[in-house]
């Protein structure tokens, strides 16, 4: 799996979350850069994401993620797993 | 009621109870929601438009979800955090309806169970069926 495929799909994911596709996602984009992002939306994309890529995180990996780019590199990582 | 936690919960776990449809859950809910649509309150017309009387109002029906929920599973932890659900038959006054919840998807990460659901009516004809997505309060 690809960081540019990882991409596509988060973008897909965010876009039907948040019902907005203008979004494009990068490395340094947080809850700070879309506004509906709350703690609720947060829960909504961690199940999305773990249904879309067939994985599921600790709960301690997700609790820190900082940014879009830290969230994708889980992905990968545990991809490789 | 109920006290499942997340932990406590397991993929194709189920609930369910019985309830009837009385007239007076309709009266109640014509004050709560407003809606004086004549098709769940004039029988006549109802019937015009080819319903054996008038129709149970489908958020009332959907009401029901909030006790699978807070009360049945997973109870008094529950905090729902979505419902989405399609009609596929009418209900009306009298019919005894069984409302019923699977536990479908559990994720650890975000504690969130997604609850297939599903409520059929005495001929065991399904009137509703869905999903609800739940999360738990951390009360010790």
């Amino acid at each position: 799996m690809t960081r540019e495929y990882v991409y596509e799909k988060m973008n897909e994911i965010f876009r039907t979350v948040f019902d907005d596709e203008d979004i494009t996602l990068h490395d340094e984009t947080n809850a700070e850069d879309i506004e509906d992002w709350d703690s609720l939306e947060q829960i909504n994309l961690i199940v999305a994401i773990e249904n879309e890529f067939g994985m599921m995180f600790d709960m301690s990996e997700v609790a820190d993620l900082a940014n879009v780019g830290e969230m994708v590199d889980l992905i990968l990582s545990k991809d490789k797993e | 009621m109920n006290e499942y936690r997340f932990e406590d919960l397991k993929i194709g776990q189920e609930e369910s109870f019985t309830v009837t449809v009385t007239e007076e859950m309709m009266r109640s809910f014509l004050d709560l929601s407003g809606d004086i649509n004549p098709l769940h309150n004039d029988a006549e017309f109802a019937k015009e438009q080819g319903y054996h009387d008038k129709v149970v109002y489908g958020l009332l029906t959907t009401s029901f979800l909030s006790k699978l929920a807070g009360v049945y599973l997973p109870g008094k932890y529950c905090l729902l955090q979505g419902v989405d659900v399609k009609y596929s038959r009418p209900v009306y006054v009298g019919d005894i309806l069984i409302v019923k919840g699977i536990v479908e998807e559990l994720h650890p990460s975000v504690q969130r169970a997604v609850i297939k659901v599903y409520i059929q009516n005495q001929d065991e004809k399904k009137v509703l069926k869905g999903k609800i997505e739940v999360g738990f309060l951390n009360v010790k």
